[in-house]
């Protein structure tokens, strides 16, 4: 716990070099927050009962998706893929850490900076300006907090995967931009799921991506509930389960390779 | 506390061929071929030794410090470093080895030195007293204060290198590995950076080894070094040794009153002639310089002269060039 504390730590001092950078940030989220907003109130108007939720749930789920979209921006791709790259993976090899447990912490430390520094005011945000509701009781607001660490998780190791695989192809931002599209779109970061049509609806529950977004949000907003919830939940520790296991065998086989040809 | 034997690094490289059609076909069925890096080196490091391990580029010189730091699995041979196996036991490892590599830094570019420190100390679980006194020493004998503020993006090549030294030492390792620790750096600089490795060697009893172009370096610190060239060991000896092994010539410098036309003395060699000066290289076995200067004195009136051993740099440079004889026969 010590070390992931010692990352956030580090965060801080990282950010204050990068002024200008945070405070865009920390600027954009109320933004697109409102403009989220604005999206749904002006479909409802149009649409009522169209969308399966009431307005309240939907604006909800829509300004708190921006509000904790920066938590999951933190995952370790590039600095892995720069690490290889340059070959300074050797100063990361020679720490006694655990690489994958390295950046876990390196990454859960950048998030704890961030729920502090920008998720948390910009729920303050949204709560006094645009209408985002309190959780419906305490056990659904406990229970966000844990399908978000789950899904904050989830999407560690989607990105954990892929900083490995960059380290053979060597090409990262178009398979980063593929995975971001592919991620968004069925993690309900747009569109709730449940408003996916047929094939496309199934194909997203199935996937691991609607742990990221969908999963916590519609708990927060009360359209998961008991049951429903509960599968919801289990199924992101499956997917947890699977990634976790298929990051450290893949890592195992790059740092093989690494420690044999040197890079 | 270090053990190497029949220790041997092969790389496998592509084999590019020429051409756009020569790329495809690498494309499709790749040819290696196998770079021996470091080639069957067996030495010993014992507790407390200051080694200096030098080569040419390209030598094998970092490749073997990486093996002995545990992030490059050996293509055969043993190493073990104080009864652990470095690449087997990677993390156990790490915890009894600081490393510095001068090419680059191990600190976190972006923050102050300070805080680097401070993870490093939490990463390595280093305890408060013991972080505390560290810190001290580093303040006194590397002026760690002075710059532990700057991030490490603001900090000169110099102070840079320090905070690396700094950081490296942290977990009290008992082994430090130096790669041009002191490249680049200047030699007020240089001289705090030696002084401080000589200083944790004597009183700390850290075993060093350190690897530098600069044979001043190796002169003022080293007790034994290491040749390696072309992935093997061409030298292991002390410093007094090798110039008594290959240091057999000797240089007069002879300056005379006035013009004097170029003569030979017996057993020794006109080397240079420069106005009155004139250099005579001899074998000091063969020769005593008093009676070469004997019998020069004998022909012409002098002004000046000395006699000067071969520096270690010269030594060095033959013994990579693969003439070791040529210092010693050279005056025959």
């Amino acid at each position: 716990m010590k070390t992931f504390w010692a990352f956030a730590r580090q965060n801080f001092h990282a950010t204050a070099v990068y002024r200008l950078d945070f405070w865009l940030r920390v600027a954009s989220t109320p933004i697109l927050m409102y403009g989220m907003r604005w999206l749904w109130v002006t479909l409802y108007t149009q649409r009522p009962g169209a969308f399966g939720v009431s307005m309240q749930q939907m604006v909800t789920y829509a300004v708190l998706s921006i509000a904790i979209e920066n938590l999951f921006y933190t995952g370790p791709l590039y600095y892995i893929a720069r690490q290889v790259k340059s070959g300074a993976i050797d100063s990361d090899l020679l720490r006694p850490l655990d690489f994958h447990f390295h950046m876990l912490a390196r990454s859960t430390g950048e998030m704890f900076f961030r729920i502090i520094v920008i998720a948390l005011p910009a729920m303050l945000v949204g709560y006094f300006l645009l209408d985002l509701q309190l959780p419906a009781t305490l056990q659904t607001g406990f229970m966000f907090v844990v399908a978000l660490l789950l899904g904050y998780l989830v999407n560690f190791h989607l990105d954990f995967i892929l900083g490995t695989i960059s380290t053979v192809t060597l090409d990262i931002h178009s398979i980063d931009w593929a995975f971001q599209a592919t991620s968004r779109f069925f993690s309900g970061r747009f569109v709730p799921l449940w408003l996916f049509p047929g094939a496309l609806g199934i194909l997203a529950n199935i996937l691991p991506f609607r742990s990221i977004f969908s999963t916590p949000l519609s708990i927060y907003a009360g359209v998961l509930k008991e049951d429903a919830m509960l599968q919801a939940l289990g199924f992101q520790l499956l997917w947890l389960m699977l990634l976790l296991m298929l990051s450290r065998w893949l890592w195992g086989r790059v740092q093989m390779r690494i420690v044999s040809q040197g890079g | 506390m270090i053990q190497a034997e029949h220790l041997t690094k092969e790389y496998k490289r592509v084999v590019r061929r020429e051409g756009f059609l020569g790329s495809v076909r690498t494309l499709f069925s790749a040819q290696y071929e196998t770079i021996p890096a470091v080639n069957d080196i067996s030495f010993r490091i014992d507790e407390g030794e200051l080694v200096g391990y030098i080569g040419p580029n390209g030598a094998g010189k970092s490749t073997s410090i990486k093996m002995l730091c545990g992030i490059l699995v050996p293509t055969s041979g043993r190493v073990e470093v104080n009864g652990l196996i470095p690449h087997k036991e990677r993390m156990k490892n790490t915890r009894q080895i600081g490393a510095v590599f001068g090419q680059k830094t191990q600190l976190w570019w972006d923050v102050p030195v300070i805080e680097s420190l401070r993870l490093f100390r939490d990463i390595y679980k280093v305890p408060e007293a013991q972080y505390k006194h560290n810190l001290n020493m580093f303040n006194d004998l590397l002026g760690l204060h002075e710059f532990q503020n700057t991030p490490v993006r603001q900090l000169s090549l110099g102070q840079r290198l320090r905070a690396d030294m700094a950081a490296a030492l942290l977990h009290n390792p008992r082994l430090l590995f130096l790669d041009e620790p002191m490249i680049g750096v200047d030699v007020v600089a240089k001289e705090k950076l030696r002084n401080f490795i000589h200083e944790i060697n004597r009183d700390q009893k850290v075993t060093i080894l350190l690897t530098t172009h600069d044979m001043v370096d190796i002169e003022k610190v080293c007790s034994r070094i290491m040749i390696i060239d072309h992935g093997r060991i061409v030298y292991d000896g002390s410093l007094a040794q090798i110039r008594n092994q290959y240091g057999k010539q000797r240089t007069l410098v002879v300056e005379f009153e006035d013009d004097v036309p170029d003569f030979s003395a017996p057993n020794a060699v006109l080397k240079k002639s420069e106005g009155h000066k004139k250099w005579f290289a001899f074998n000091r076995f063969e020769t005593s310089p008093s009676t070469l200067i004997a019998d020069i004195t004998s022909r012409y009136p002098i002004l000046d002269l000395a006699v000067e051993e071969p520096e270690i740099e010269e030594i060095v440079r033959t013994i990579y060039q693969g003439k070791p004889e040529a210092l010693a026969t050279e005056t025959k």
